[in-house]
């Protein structure tokens, strides 16, 4: 058991030093979604991975995120509550009129 | 006017030259109800990008002034609600594009907010996420997608944002704009978006955790 322990101490400090922090894999993460990635850096991702389970969540959970961002324009609930003035209708029902 | 704005390059599902198939029958209604039919959608759909009821309402005018002189560009080929809604995405992006010439996009102070304190700040894993106040485990989010409250958790979070941040996260995840099209419309750099957008996912993603799905647990 103490071998195992021991070894596996000894994976996480060698995938640790050879791939990204985890505040640069957040920036990474992003990064992704908007321009692809080298085959070197996905490695490097998918190797630190293994060691993080926070950068996993943080992965997916940003991917989730921005999936379901186009949803916030659509939900008309999630839109503001307050219509448009009274006065303002008024006002644009004229330019209207007179742009006839 | 229309045809100035139709240039731009934006992915607009709903906008009538996505579907080409030609109807015979044109049926527009009487503009003078487009106020009353659409006006308080449209008003809250441009409130919810620009923030400001004034520059909201200008929006909207301008959208139907555009819609009664490209009227001939309707041909009943979409919805006229989708119609407007596509001229007057046009039209925010009009002013992000004169906003972005006269004033920099650049919020500097949200730079500064770091999550620094929920990364380890120095030894030999500095920079890893500390673990109890890294990113928890979400419970199944897909469920909290057709929770009225959720989606209102969401919009409050991405208010918090700084205006301008928001402005960006807006374009690029809500209405799905290419970060290309962005830099060129408010004139920054690409470095400098992936950093807005890079912070504006950071906080929305902890603002969300904290906010509805660490309490989603809690709530069990």
């Amino acid at each position: 058991m103490k071998l195992f322990a021991s070894l596996k101490t000894k994976f996480v400090v060698w995938v640790w030093n050879r791939t990204p922090t985890c505040a640069e894999m957040s920036r990474l993460t992003s990064r992704a979604l908007e321009q692809p990635l080298t085959i070197k850096t996905r490695l490097k991702m998918r190797l630190h991975f293994v060691i993080c389970a926070w950068c996993r969540r943080y992965f997916k959970q940003i991917n989730f995120l921005h999936e379901t961002a186009p949803r916030l324009g659509l939900e008309l609930g999630a839109l503001p509550a307050r219509g448009m003035s009274a006065e303002a209708k008024q006002r644009i029902m004229q330019r209207i009129r007179s742009g006839h | 006017m229309i045809v100035e704005s139709n240039s731009v390059a934006v992915p607009m599902s709903e906008s009538p030259t996505s579907s080409p198939a030609p109807a015979p029958s044109p049926r527009l209604s009487d503009p003078e109800r487009w106020v009353d039919e659409h006006g308080d959608y449209l008003f809250k759909y441009a409130l919810s990008r620009l923030r400001d009821p004034l520059k909201a309402e200008d929006a909207v005018q301008e959208t139907f002034l555009a819609a009664l002189k490209g009227g001939k560009s309707f041909q009943g080929r979409s919805a006229e609600k989708s119609w407007l809604v596509g001229i007057l995405k046009n039209k925010i992006c009009d002013y992000y594009r004169k906003a972005g010439r006269e004033t920099s996009f650049t919020d500097m102070e949200f730079y500064k907010d770091e999550e620094s304190d929920r990364f380890v700040q120095e030894g030999m894993f500095k920079d890893g996420w500390i673990h109890e106040a890294g990113p928890q485990e979400w419970d199944s989010p897909g469920a909290s997608l057709d929770r009225e409250v959720f989606w209102q958790t969401y919009r409050d979070c991405s208010n918090k944002l700084p205006k301008n941040v928001a402005t960006v996260f807006t374009l690029r995840e809500v209405d799905g704009v290419e970060s290309k099209e962005i830099c060129a419309m408010l004139n920054i750099s690409e470095n400098n978006l992936w950093v807005m957008l890079h912070r504006a996912r950071m906080a929305l993603r902890r603002c969300l955790e904290t906010n509805w799905f660490a309490k989603q647990e809690g709530a069990k």
